[in-house]
Protein backbone atom coordinates (compact mmCIF):
# COMPACT_ATOMS: atom_id res chain seq x y z
CA UNK A 1 0.00 0.00 0.00
CA UNK A 2 1.67 3.31 -1.22
CA UNK A 3 1.59 6.50 1.60
CA UNK A 4 -0.75 8.23 -0.15
CA UNK A 5 -4.64 7.84 -0.98
CA UNK A 6 -6.49 8.63 -4.28
CA UNK A 7 -10.54 8.67 -3.64
CA UNK A 8 -12.40 8.31 -6.66
CA UNK A 9 -15.81 8.34 -5.41
CA UNK A 10 -18.08 5.67 -7.33
CA UNK A 11 -21.73 6.92 -6.58
CA UNK A 12 -22.82 3.62 -9.08
CA UNK A 13 -25.02 1.32 -7.05
CA UNK A 14 -24.96 -0.88 -10.42
CA UNK A 15 -22.61 -3.71 -9.17
CA UNK A 16 -20.98 -3.99 -12.79
CA UNK A 17 -20.14 -0.55 -12.87
CA UNK A 18 -18.22 -0.74 -9.80
CA UNK A 19 -16.75 -3.72 -11.08
CA UNK A 20 -16.17 -1.85 -14.27
CA UNK A 21 -14.52 1.15 -12.44
CA UNK A 22 -11.85 -1.13 -10.35
CA UNK A 23 -10.71 -2.76 -13.41
CA UNK A 24 -10.57 0.42 -15.19
CA UNK A 25 -7.89 0.92 -12.68
CA UNK A 26 -5.87 -1.23 -13.45
CA UNK A 27 -6.11 -1.07 -17.00
CA UNK A 28 -6.60 2.20 -18.43
CA UNK A 29 -6.88 5.25 -15.66
CA UNK A 30 -3.55 3.82 -13.48
CA UNK A 31 -1.85 5.61 -10.40
CA UNK A 32 0.99 4.31 -10.14
CA UNK A 33 2.60 6.55 -6.97
CA UNK A 34 -0.62 6.59 -4.92
CA UNK A 35 -2.99 3.54 -3.86
CA UNK A 36 -6.89 4.63 -4.81
CA UNK A 37 -9.75 3.64 -3.23
CA UNK A 38 -13.11 3.08 -3.65
CA UNK A 39 -16.00 2.97 -1.42
CA UNK A 40 -19.13 1.98 -2.81
CA UNK A 41 -22.49 -0.02 -2.83
CA UNK A 42 -24.33 -1.62 -4.53
CA UNK A 43 -28.57 -2.73 -5.00
CA UNK A 44 -29.24 -6.30 -4.25
CA UNK A 45 -26.23 -8.46 -5.37
CA UNK A 46 -24.70 -11.73 -5.16
CA UNK A 47 -21.10 -11.66 -6.11
CA UNK A 48 -19.29 -15.07 -6.85
CA UNK A 49 -15.49 -15.96 -6.29
CA UNK A 50 -14.03 -15.60 -9.86
CA UNK A 51 -13.89 -19.87 -10.46
CA UNK A 52 -17.14 -20.20 -8.43
CA UNK A 53 -20.03 -22.45 -9.59
CA UNK A 54 -22.58 -20.16 -10.01
CA UNK A 55 -25.13 -22.78 -9.69
CA UNK A 56 -23.83 -24.05 -6.85
CA UNK A 57 -23.28 -21.11 -4.65
CA UNK A 58 -26.76 -18.92 -5.87
CA UNK A 59 -30.52 -19.95 -5.39
CA UNK A 60 -30.83 -18.52 -9.04
CA UNK A 61 -34.67 -19.10 -9.23
CA UNK A 62 -35.38 -16.76 -5.88
CA UNK A 63 -32.20 -14.49 -7.61
CA UNK A 64 -34.56 -14.26 -10.79
CA UNK A 65 -37.49 -13.57 -8.19
CA UNK A 66 -36.17 -11.12 -6.49
CA UNK A 67 -34.16 -9.62 -9.19
CA UNK A 68 -31.05 -10.18 -7.44
CA UNK A 69 -27.87 -9.12 -9.40
CA UNK A 70 -25.47 -11.62 -10.10
CA UNK A 71 -21.95 -10.94 -10.75
CA UNK A 72 -18.86 -13.17 -10.90
CA UNK A 73 -15.89 -10.95 -9.33
CA UNK A 74 -12.51 -10.66 -10.55
CA UNK A 75 -10.74 -12.11 -7.17
CA UNK A 76 -11.02 -15.74 -5.56
CA UNK A 77 -13.28 -16.35 -2.54
CA UNK A 78 -16.99 -17.41 -1.81
CA UNK A 79 -20.30 -16.37 -2.95
CA UNK A 80 -21.38 -12.98 -0.91
CA UNK A 81 -24.99 -10.94 -0.45
CA UNK A 82 -24.80 -7.34 -0.63
CA UNK A 83 -27.50 -4.64 -0.86
CA UNK A 84 -27.71 -0.72 -0.11
CA UNK A 85 -27.28 -1.89 3.87
CA UNK A 86 -23.71 -2.95 3.20
CA UNK A 87 -20.41 -0.99 1.65
CA UNK A 88 -17.77 -2.42 -0.57
CA UNK A 89 -14.29 -0.99 -0.36
CA UNK A 90 -11.40 -1.23 -2.97
CA UNK A 91 -7.99 -0.45 -2.46
CA UNK A 92 -6.05 -0.53 -6.16
CA UNK A 93 -2.01 -0.76 -5.70
CA UNK A 94 0.57 -0.93 -8.49
CA UNK A 95 2.78 -3.52 -7.22
CA UNK A 96 6.71 -4.63 -8.49
CA UNK A 97 5.90 -7.83 -7.77
CA UNK A 98 3.26 -10.62 -7.05
CA UNK A 99 3.44 -10.84 -3.19
CA UNK A 100 0.04 -11.73 -1.68
CA UNK A 101 -0.74 -9.22 1.69
CA UNK A 102 -4.17 -8.95 3.39
CA UNK A 103 -2.33 -7.50 6.85
CA UNK A 104 -1.81 -4.00 4.91
CA UNK A 105 -4.97 -3.64 3.38
CA UNK A 106 -6.53 -4.95 6.67
CA UNK A 107 -5.54 -2.97 9.19
CA UNK A 108 -6.14 0.62 8.25
CA UNK A 109 -10.39 -0.46 7.86
CA UNK A 110 -9.93 -1.82 11.85
CA UNK A 111 -8.31 1.42 12.36
CA UNK A 112 -11.29 3.39 10.89
CA UNK A 113 -14.01 1.33 12.43
CA UNK A 114 -12.67 1.78 15.91
CA UNK A 115 -13.04 5.51 14.97
CA UNK A 116 -16.80 4.52 15.10
CA UNK A 117 -16.63 2.61 18.24
CA UNK A 118 -16.39 -0.75 17.29
CA UNK A 119 -13.77 -3.20 18.15
CA UNK A 120 -12.93 -5.58 15.04
CA UNK A 121 -10.65 -8.66 14.77
CA UNK A 122 -9.17 -10.35 11.85
CA UNK A 123 -9.87 -14.11 12.17
CA UNK A 124 -7.01 -15.39 10.14
CA UNK A 125 -8.74 -16.20 7.02
CA UNK A 126 -8.81 -12.84 5.84
CA UNK A 127 -12.35 -11.97 7.51
CA UNK A 128 -13.18 -9.53 9.92
CA UNK A 129 -15.20 -10.62 12.84
CA UNK A 130 -17.25 -8.60 15.93
CA UNK A 131 -17.34 -10.93 18.84
CA UNK A 132 -16.63 -13.52 16.79
CA UNK A 133 -19.11 -12.86 14.27
CA UNK A 134 -18.09 -12.30 10.57
CA UNK A 135 -19.21 -8.90 9.26
CA UNK A 136 -16.27 -8.01 6.18
CA UNK A 137 -14.52 -10.77 3.36
CA UNK A 138 -12.03 -9.81 2.08
CA UNK A 139 -10.47 -11.38 -1.71
CA UNK A 140 -7.47 -9.96 -4.17
CA UNK A 141 -6.80 -10.32 -7.55
CA UNK A 142 -3.61 -9.48 -9.25
CA UNK A 143 -4.16 -7.57 -12.35
CA UNK A 144 -1.84 -5.75 -14.95
CA UNK A 145 0.96 -5.17 -12.43
CA UNK A 146 -1.69 -4.08 -9.63
CA UNK A 147 -3.58 -5.54 -6.71
CA UNK A 148 -6.90 -5.04 -6.30
CA UNK A 149 -7.83 -5.90 -2.53
CA UNK A 150 -11.73 -5.62 -1.72
CA UNK A 151 -13.87 -6.36 0.55
CA UNK A 152 -17.36 -6.41 2.27
CA UNK A 153 -18.40 -4.25 5.23
CA UNK A 154 -22.53 -5.74 5.99
CA UNK A 155 -23.42 -2.67 7.57
CA UNK A 156 -26.87 -2.72 7.64
CA UNK A 157 -27.37 -5.71 5.53
CA UNK A 158 -30.85 -8.06 5.28
CA UNK A 159 -29.83 -10.71 6.91
CA UNK A 160 -32.52 -12.43 5.62
CA UNK A 161 -31.98 -12.31 2.40
CA UNK A 162 -28.42 -13.18 2.44
CA UNK A 163 -29.27 -16.83 3.65
CA UNK A 164 -32.62 -17.06 1.23
CA UNK A 165 -30.37 -16.31 -1.75
CA UNK A 166 -27.39 -18.23 -0.96
CA UNK A 167 -28.88 -21.42 0.13
CA UNK A 168 -29.35 -23.89 -3.08
CA UNK A 169 -30.45 -26.96 -1.12
CA UNK A 170 -32.56 -28.05 -3.93
CA UNK A 171 -29.89 -28.56 -6.17
CA UNK A 172 -27.97 -31.87 -5.61
CA UNK A 173 -24.96 -30.78 -7.85
CA UNK A 174 -21.59 -32.60 -7.32
CA UNK A 175 -18.96 -29.97 -8.78
CA UNK A 176 -15.79 -29.54 -9.36
CA UNK A 177 -16.22 -25.87 -8.38
CA UNK A 178 -14.46 -24.65 -4.47
CA UNK A 179 -17.24 -23.97 -2.15
CA UNK A 180 -17.68 -21.37 -0.04
CA UNK A 181 -17.68 -21.69 3.66
CA UNK A 182 -20.82 -19.62 5.06
CA UNK A 183 -19.76 -18.20 8.68
CA UNK A 184 -22.33 -16.79 11.24
CA UNK A 185 -22.23 -13.06 10.42
CA UNK A 186 -23.63 -9.74 11.84
CA UNK A 187 -24.08 -6.11 11.08
CA UNK A 188 -21.61 -3.19 12.21
CA UNK A 189 -24.66 -1.05 13.25
CA UNK A 190 -25.61 -3.16 15.82
CA UNK A 191 -22.13 -3.10 17.69
CA UNK A 192 -22.54 0.77 17.67
CA UNK A 193 -23.89 2.07 20.48
CA UNK A 194 -24.85 5.51 18.57
CA UNK A 195 -25.69 3.49 15.16
CA UNK A 196 -25.74 6.63 12.08
CA UNK A 197 -26.84 6.63 8.79
CA UNK A 198 -25.21 4.32 6.30
CA UNK A 199 -24.20 7.59 4.27
CA UNK A 200 -22.85 9.16 7.46
CA UNK A 201 -20.91 5.44 8.07
CA UNK A 202 -19.04 6.01 4.73
CA UNK A 203 -18.33 9.52 5.15
CA UNK A 204 -16.96 8.82 8.68
CA UNK A 205 -15.16 5.49 7.29
CA UNK A 206 -13.87 7.06 4.44
CA UNK A 207 -12.38 10.16 6.22
CA UNK A 208 -10.11 8.06 8.27
CA UNK A 209 -9.10 5.93 5.23
CA UNK A 210 -7.91 8.88 3.03
CA UNK A 211 -6.04 10.62 6.12
CA UNK A 212 -4.71 14.45 5.69
CA UNK A 213 -2.11 13.96 2.50
CA UNK A 214 -4.92 12.00 0.26
CA UNK A 215 -6.79 14.02 -2.42
CA UNK A 216 -9.98 13.26 -4.30
CA UNK A 217 -10.64 12.49 -7.86
CA UNK A 218 -13.59 13.17 -9.49
CA UNK A 219 -14.77 10.73 -12.80
CA UNK A 220 -14.95 12.57 -15.98
CA UNK A 221 -17.19 12.15 -18.77
CA UNK A 222 -14.65 9.87 -20.90
CA UNK A 223 -13.80 7.87 -17.55
CA UNK A 224 -17.97 7.00 -17.32
CA UNK A 225 -17.85 5.73 -21.19
CA UNK A 226 -14.70 3.61 -20.81
CA UNK A 227 -16.35 2.13 -17.19
CA UNK A 228 -19.42 1.41 -18.99
CA UNK A 229 -17.68 -0.68 -21.45
CA UNK A 230 -15.74 -3.05 -18.88
CA UNK A 231 -19.14 -3.32 -17.38
CA UNK A 232 -20.92 -4.45 -20.38
CA UNK A 233 -17.89 -6.25 -21.66
CA UNK A 234 -16.45 -8.17 -18.08
CA UNK A 235 -19.58 -8.60 -16.16
CA UNK A 236 -22.54 -7.54 -16.90
CA UNK A 237 -22.91 -10.51 -19.44
CA UNK A 238 -24.49 -14.46 -19.66
CA UNK A 239 -21.08 -15.68 -20.45
CA UNK A 240 -19.12 -14.06 -17.51
CA UNK A 241 -21.89 -15.01 -15.00
CA UNK A 242 -22.43 -18.38 -16.24
CA UNK A 243 -20.21 -19.48 -18.91
CA UNK A 244 -17.14 -19.26 -16.68
CA UNK A 245 -18.67 -22.04 -14.61
CA UNK A 246 -16.34 -24.68 -13.89
CA UNK A 247 -17.35 -28.11 -15.40
CA UNK A 248 -19.51 -29.98 -13.27
CA UNK A 249 -22.08 -32.61 -12.77
CA UNK A 250 -25.59 -33.00 -12.04
CA UNK A 251 -28.84 -34.86 -11.48
CA UNK A 252 -32.55 -33.48 -12.33
CA UNK A 253 -35.69 -35.44 -11.84
CA UNK A 254 -39.20 -34.78 -11.99
CA UNK A 255 -42.28 -35.86 -11.32
CA UNK A 256 -45.17 -36.08 -13.47
CA UNK A 257 -48.82 -37.01 -14.81
CA UNK A 258 -47.05 -38.89 -17.35
CA UNK A 259 -44.19 -40.56 -15.41
CA UNK A 260 -41.09 -39.87 -14.11
CA UNK A 261 -37.99 -38.17 -15.51
CA UNK A 262 -34.22 -38.21 -14.62
CA UNK A 263 -31.57 -36.52 -16.23
CA UNK A 264 -28.04 -36.31 -15.66
CA UNK A 265 -26.29 -34.13 -17.22
CA UNK A 266 -22.51 -32.56 -17.94
CA UNK A 267 -22.09 -28.92 -17.64
CA UNK A 268 -19.39 -27.29 -19.14
CA UNK A 269 -18.87 -23.35 -19.81
CA UNK A 270 -22.37 -22.55 -18.23
CA UNK A 271 -23.74 -25.36 -21.49
CA UNK A 272 -24.97 -28.91 -21.29
CA UNK A 273 -22.19 -30.85 -23.28
CA UNK A 274 -24.13 -34.53 -22.25
CA UNK A 275 -27.24 -35.26 -21.49
CA UNK A 276 -28.68 -39.08 -20.53
CA UNK A 277 -32.61 -39.37 -19.64
CA UNK A 278 -34.32 -42.17 -17.76
CA UNK A 279 -37.55 -42.70 -16.55
CA UNK A 280 -40.96 -44.63 -17.31
CA UNK A 281 -42.18 -41.88 -19.56
CA UNK A 282 -44.02 -42.88 -22.57
CA UNK A 283 -43.96 -41.00 -25.93
CA UNK A 284 -43.47 -41.18 -29.85
CA UNK A 285 -40.20 -39.99 -29.93
CA UNK A 286 -36.84 -42.02 -28.89
CA UNK A 287 -34.87 -40.31 -25.69
CA UNK A 288 -31.67 -40.22 -27.63
CA UNK A 289 -33.64 -37.27 -29.75
CA UNK A 290 -33.95 -35.32 -26.60
CA UNK A 291 -30.90 -35.93 -25.33
CA UNK A 292 -29.39 -34.72 -28.64
CA UNK A 293 -31.13 -31.60 -28.90
CA UNK A 294 -29.86 -30.59 -25.46
CA UNK A 295 -26.14 -30.98 -26.05
CA UNK A 296 -24.80 -27.48 -26.75
CA UNK A 297 -28.18 -25.59 -24.72
CA UNK A 298 -27.77 -22.65 -22.01
CA UNK A 299 -28.10 -24.77 -18.95
CA UNK A 300 -31.39 -22.84 -17.72
CA UNK A 301 -35.04 -22.88 -17.70
CA UNK A 302 -35.86 -20.45 -20.36
CA UNK A 303 -33.23 -21.82 -22.57
CA UNK A 304 -34.08 -25.46 -22.23
CA UNK A 305 -38.01 -24.42 -23.01
CA UNK A 306 -36.88 -22.95 -26.29
CA UNK A 307 -34.73 -26.08 -27.32
CA UNK A 308 -37.72 -28.25 -26.67
CA UNK A 309 -40.31 -26.36 -28.28
CA UNK A 310 -38.13 -25.28 -31.20
CA UNK A 311 -37.29 -28.94 -31.78
CA UNK A 312 -40.86 -29.86 -31.84
CA UNK A 313 -40.63 -31.78 -28.53
CA UNK A 314 -43.84 -30.07 -26.72
CA UNK A 315 -46.28 -33.07 -27.22
CA UNK A 316 -44.40 -35.81 -27.83
CA UNK A 317 -43.94 -37.31 -24.39
CA UNK A 318 -47.40 -38.53 -22.80
CA UNK A 319 -48.36 -35.84 -20.35
CA UNK A 320 -45.19 -34.54 -20.19
CA UNK A 321 -44.44 -30.90 -21.86
CA UNK A 322 -41.69 -29.05 -22.51
CA UNK A 323 -42.52 -26.53 -19.89
CA UNK A 324 -42.60 -29.42 -17.28
CA UNK A 325 -38.97 -30.29 -18.25
CA UNK A 326 -37.84 -26.96 -18.51
CA UNK A 327 -39.31 -26.52 -14.61
CA UNK A 328 -36.47 -28.86 -13.61
CA UNK A 329 -33.78 -26.60 -14.77
CA UNK B 1 20.93 -25.32 -29.66
CA UNK B 2 17.64 -25.29 -27.73
CA UNK B 3 17.37 -24.05 -25.11
CA UNK B 4 14.84 -25.34 -21.62
CA UNK B 5 13.24 -22.53 -19.31
CA UNK B 6 10.65 -24.02 -16.53
CA UNK B 7 8.42 -22.03 -14.94
CA UNK B 8 7.21 -23.55 -11.51
CA UNK B 9 4.71 -22.61 -8.78
CA UNK B 10 6.03 -19.16 -7.29
CA UNK B 11 5.68 -18.83 -3.36
CA UNK B 12 3.45 -15.73 -3.24
CA UNK B 13 2.93 -15.18 0.29
CA UNK B 14 4.91 -16.50 3.45
CA UNK B 15 2.62 -19.18 4.54
CA UNK B 16 1.65 -20.14 0.88
CA UNK B 17 1.78 -23.91 0.81
CA UNK B 18 0.66 -24.32 -2.67
CA UNK B 19 -2.10 -23.50 -5.11
CA UNK B 20 -4.79 -24.30 -7.88
CA UNK B 21 -4.34 -23.94 -11.30
CA UNK B 22 -7.48 -21.94 -12.39
CA UNK B 23 -6.95 -21.11 -16.14
CA UNK B 24 -4.65 -21.81 -18.62
CA UNK B 25 -3.76 -18.32 -20.85
CA UNK B 26 -1.98 -20.36 -23.52
CA UNK B 27 -2.07 -23.44 -25.78
CA UNK B 28 0.90 -25.90 -26.35
CA UNK B 29 2.87 -24.65 -29.27
CA UNK B 30 2.31 -20.90 -28.55
CA UNK B 31 4.23 -18.41 -28.97
CA UNK B 32 4.81 -16.77 -25.19
CA UNK B 33 6.94 -13.26 -24.38
CA UNK B 34 8.32 -12.60 -21.14
CA UNK B 35 5.58 -11.22 -19.11
CA UNK B 36 2.76 -12.73 -21.24
CA UNK B 37 0.46 -13.77 -18.73
CA UNK B 38 1.22 -17.87 -19.06
CA UNK B 39 -2.02 -19.36 -16.22
CA UNK B 40 -3.47 -18.02 -13.54
CA UNK B 41 -3.73 -19.44 -9.90
CA UNK B 42 -5.48 -19.14 -6.87
CA UNK B 43 -4.93 -19.43 -3.12
CA UNK B 44 -6.55 -17.45 -0.01
CA UNK B 45 -9.22 -15.85 -1.74
CA UNK B 46 -6.40 -14.69 -3.94
CA UNK B 47 -6.36 -14.71 -8.28
CA UNK B 48 -3.10 -14.73 -9.38
CA UNK B 49 -1.29 -13.94 -12.82
CA UNK B 50 2.07 -16.11 -13.17
CA UNK B 51 3.56 -13.84 -16.02
CA UNK B 52 6.14 -16.33 -18.30
CA UNK B 53 9.73 -15.41 -17.09
CA UNK B 54 11.48 -15.83 -20.05
CA UNK B 55 10.38 -16.14 -24.02
CA UNK B 56 10.24 -19.02 -25.92
CA UNK B 57 7.12 -21.90 -27.20
CA UNK B 58 5.22 -23.48 -24.79
CA UNK B 59 6.32 -26.97 -24.91
CA UNK B 60 4.88 -28.79 -22.24
CA UNK B 61 1.95 -28.12 -19.41
CA UNK B 62 2.46 -30.61 -16.62
CA UNK B 63 -0.78 -29.77 -14.85
CA UNK B 64 -4.60 -29.50 -15.91
CA UNK B 65 -6.82 -26.69 -14.69
CA UNK B 66 -8.03 -27.63 -11.24
CA UNK B 67 -5.09 -29.36 -10.00
CA UNK B 68 -3.33 -28.09 -6.82
CA UNK B 69 -0.08 -27.53 -7.21
CA UNK B 70 2.71 -26.86 -3.96
CA UNK B 71 5.18 -24.23 -4.52
CA UNK B 72 8.35 -25.26 -6.35
CA UNK B 73 6.70 -27.63 -8.84
CA UNK B 74 7.41 -26.89 -12.43
CA UNK B 75 3.71 -26.04 -13.96
CA UNK B 76 4.75 -25.18 -18.03
CA UNK B 77 8.27 -25.99 -20.25
CA UNK B 78 9.00 -23.43 -22.56
CA UNK B 79 11.44 -23.89 -25.57
CA UNK B 80 13.81 -21.19 -26.61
Amino acid sequence: MKDRIVYVENNFLDPYQSFGLEYYLTAEKTFDDSTVLLFWRTEPTLMVGRYQNTYSEINTEYADQKGINIVRRMSGGGTIYTDLGGWQYSFITRTDKNEISFAEYIAPVIDALQTVGVKAEFNGRNDLVINGKKFSGTAQYMHNGFTVHHGSLLYDTDLEELVKSTTVDEYKILSKGIKSVRDRVTNISEHMEAPVSAEEFRELIVKHLIGDDGIRYNLTQYDMERIDYYAREKFDNWESKFGKNPPFNVVKTGHFEGGNIEMKLDVAKGRIVNADIYGDFFGNIDKSAIEKALKGCEYDSDSVRKRLKDNDFDSCIYRITAEDIADMF
Amino acid sequence: MKRKNIIVMPKLSPSMKDAVLVAWNKEINEEVRKGDVLFEVETDKVVCEIEATADGVLEQKFFDEGDHIRVGETVAELID
